[in-house]
């Protein structure tokens, strides 16, 4: 007797069956990769009530995925300054392909997708020269490198696509370093972030802070369904209470959202994510370092809630407000100015929380 | 009544924690350890900047003398990245390295090719790329085949008095600003300062002794150290002035002063430290190669390695014992990082 699993596979083989869909793999509203009980690393599908869906087994720590828009299909990045990335297929729990930077590149741990699901594009880094590279895989050639091109500036780390359209938003966290000196940064002192916009391969917008922030590494974005982009830094210069994160919309310049300096301090210069919230109502940031969350009401631009999380440190937006991940399994769920927790026994949530 | 004392004394040695409170700790790490280095970076540079105005030929032995005297002044003091020397940029002012891409010579190139009148005037001189500035510009000045040789005689002259003259006005105001302001600020926390507990402030020394272990690993080693396939010997810091290894010997000192004094009433995890950074010192006397020539040889560069894998051991020691006991301890993402 055929099983059904084999079934599908010969209809699969044959392009006659429908694609699977995220839907197949039980509907999961985030991706986040975790470390398990037993010291392994696995990639996790989360639900809307919290739930775990899958948990498929990663070869190493990961930092962040790329959900692939319709295909069950993530890509999990290595950590800084890694050189490979796995695409895992969530239904079968398999490798579909594995992405190996190129020679004189490594990845900096995030990516995002094309609007039609079939490009994958790569923040990555060009060491010998110091400058930002955004790498180009081919989903239709099992991720085979297509392309590459300049992200704008040195050190692209977070890399989003705004909604409706193929440009990419890119944060060029401005520091140069290189594999041989490990995490050392090489250039703080001229080091000069940027957010910048790219279409069909080319800059087509660049977005700085004024001089005073150059030492402000933008890192990590959240992109509304309006295109609002928000971005959340890393401070790396003298002083303690520098301001960590701004909104930008494409034509203007971008604003830093203000908060007492007690609240900065509690960050301790350093946003692990950021997320907006449904509607853009509230920016979301994390600081893993100071077991903070703070949420920012957008309207009236001021801080609306510091929030104590143990190791917070994944931020993503849900259908009624924002999710967010820690470093202790808890999964925590911020709406308006409250927060109700969850927690995955077991589980030990890395960096970044990605919404399918 | 002497084996009373002695009796108390050794009661005293095995009181594992905090012998010394949070803030006789910071107290004891400021007026032994900081202070002093800063004092010495300042009177140094002068000395310095007073030899160029004497001599300032490349080859002067007075000169090279009081250049490599103020270097290891600076290398000294070099892990203690906070606060003064990180107010306008001071600390890169005298250090521009590892330069991955070349803008010292560049910087210095445009100046004597241009002549740049910039160079009349130590005050001036600031507003100049930070890398033309600091010790590694000089030692280019100093050394370097080529850049010891371009252009006219007297430009260069007045770059290297100049130079040096930048040199010690930035260590004067790093000392100053040490002794005048930030010793207090660290000694005595308030709610408004930078440090608002003796547990902040020890956490910023602790952050130093851990950034000096990285940095010595790899930028001073990791650097020229690069792959197995791609070793590069030129990258080695300050090879031209053969400091390469006598940078990472220094640096290891301070390190080693530091984490002893952290460590405070621990005498085991002190006695620990203690003997790790002995163990490296004699290997890198053991290695003499002062340049790190050998990064490119497989028999010898397994050695140098070896020194970078000892100097790790020393982080994660550091890591695991002396941060906790600090109240200095990540989670799993805090610790990751991005």
């Amino acid at each position: 007797m055929t099983s059904r699993r084999g079934f599908l596979a010969g209809l699969l083989a044959t392009g006659l069956a429908p694609r699977p869909t995220w839907a197949d793999v039980g509907g999961p509203a985030f991706l986040s990769a975790a470390a398990t009980a037993d010291g392994s690393y696995a990639l996790c599908g989360i639900g809307v009530a919290r739930d775990l869906l899958f948990q498929i087994p990663l070869p190493a720590r990961g930092h962040a995925a790329a959900a692939h828009p319709t295909r069950p299909e993530a890509v999990a990045f290595a950590r800084r300054p890694g050189t490979f990335a796995v695409v895992i297929d969530c239904m079968s729990g398999a490798q579909k392909a594995v992405l190996n930077a190129p020679e004189g590149r490594h990845f900096y741990g995030h990516g995002a997708f094309s609007q039609d699901g079939r490009w994958l594009f790569t923040t990555e880094n060009d060491y010998e020269a110091g400058k930002g590279r955004i790498g180009v895989w081919d989903t239709a050639r099992g991720y085979a490198r297509a392309d590459e091109f300049a992200s704008g500036g040195t050190g692209p780390h977070d890399i989003r696509r705004l909604p409706g359209t193929d440009v990419l938003v890119v944060a060029n966290g401005g520091i140069d370093t290189h594999p041989d000196t490990g995490q050392t940064a090489l250039n703080i002192a001229t080091m000069r972030p940027n957010l910048s916009y790219v279409a069909e391969g080319q800059i087509v917008e660049t977005a700085e802070l004024p001089h005073d922030w150059h030492k402000n590494s933008i890192r990590h974005l959240a992109v509304s369904a309006r295109g609002q982009v928000a971005f959340g830094m890393q401070w790396q210069g003298a002083g303690e209470a520098p301001p960590l994160v701004g909104l930008h919309e494409r034509g203007s310049a971008p604003r830093l959202l203000s908060a007492p300096d007690e609240q900065w301090r509690k960050m301790q210069g350093y946003i692990g994510s950021v997320a907006l919230a449904p509607g853009d109502q509230a920016v979301i940031v994390t600081s893993p370092r100071g077991n903070t969350v703070l949420v920012f009401d957008t309207g009236a631009q001021e801080l609306a809630a510091s929030l104590p999380l143990a190791d917070a440190c994944g931020a993503a937006p849900s259908e009624t407000g924002v999710l967010v991940s820690s470093g202790t399994g808890a999964l925590a769920l911020i709406e308006g100015s409250g927060l109700s927790r969850a927690a995955q026994a077991g589980l030990r949530w890395d960096n970044h929380l990605v919404a399918i | 009544m002497k084996h009373l004392k002695i009796a108390c004394l050794l009661v005293a040695m095995s009181t594992p924690i905090a012998a010394q409170t949070a803030d006789e700790l910071v107290e004891n790490i400021v007026t032994h350890h900081i202070l002093p280095r800063f004092e010495t970076l300042a009177k140094e540079t002068q000395t310095l900047a007073a030899a160029a105005e004497t001599d300032c030929d490349a080859a002067s032995r007075p000169l090279r003398t009081a250049y490599g005297a103020a270097f290891d002044a600076w290398i000294s003091a070099s892990h203690l990245r906070f606060g003064p020397t990180e107010e306008a940029d001071r600390g890169f002012a005298l250090a521009f390295w590892p330069d991955s891409r070349g803008a010292t010579p560049k910087a210095l190139g445009a100046l004597i090719a241009a002549q740049d009148p910039i160079a009349q005037s130590p005050q001036a001189y600031g507003e100049v790329s930070i890398a033309a500035r600091g010790f590694y510009a000089l030692e280019f000045l100093l050394y370097d085949t080529q850049v010891s040789t371009a252009g006219p005689a007297a430009y260069r002259c007045t770059l290297v008095r100049t130079i040096t003259a930048d040199i010690a006005a930035t260590a004067a105001d790093i000392d100053d600003a040490w002794r005048h302001d930030h010793a207090r600020r660290l000694t005595a926390p308030s709610a408004n300062g930078p440090y608002r507990s003796d547990e902040e402030a020890l956490q910023v020394i602790f952050k130093a002794l851990t950034t000096g272990l990285q940095f010595t690993s790899d930028a001073r080693l990791g650097w020229p150290l690069g792959t197995f396939e791609r070793p590069h010997p030129k990258r080695a810091e300050a090879w031209r002035s053969g400091r390469s290894a006598r940078n990472v010997a220094l640096s290891l000192a301070s390190l080693r002063d530091l984490a002893v004094r952290l460590a405070g009433g621990d005498a085991e995890l002190a006695a620990r430290l203690g003997t790790l950074f002995d163990h490296v010192q004699r290997d890198l006397v053991a290695l003499d190669d002062p340049i790190f020539a050998g990064v490119a040889e497989p028999q010898s560069r397994f050695r140098i390695e070896a020194v970078q894998q000892s100097v790790d051991g020393i982080r994660d020691l550091v890591a695991a014992r002396l941060g906790p006991r600090l109240g200095v301890s990540a989670g799993f993402n805090a610790l990751d990082g991005d």
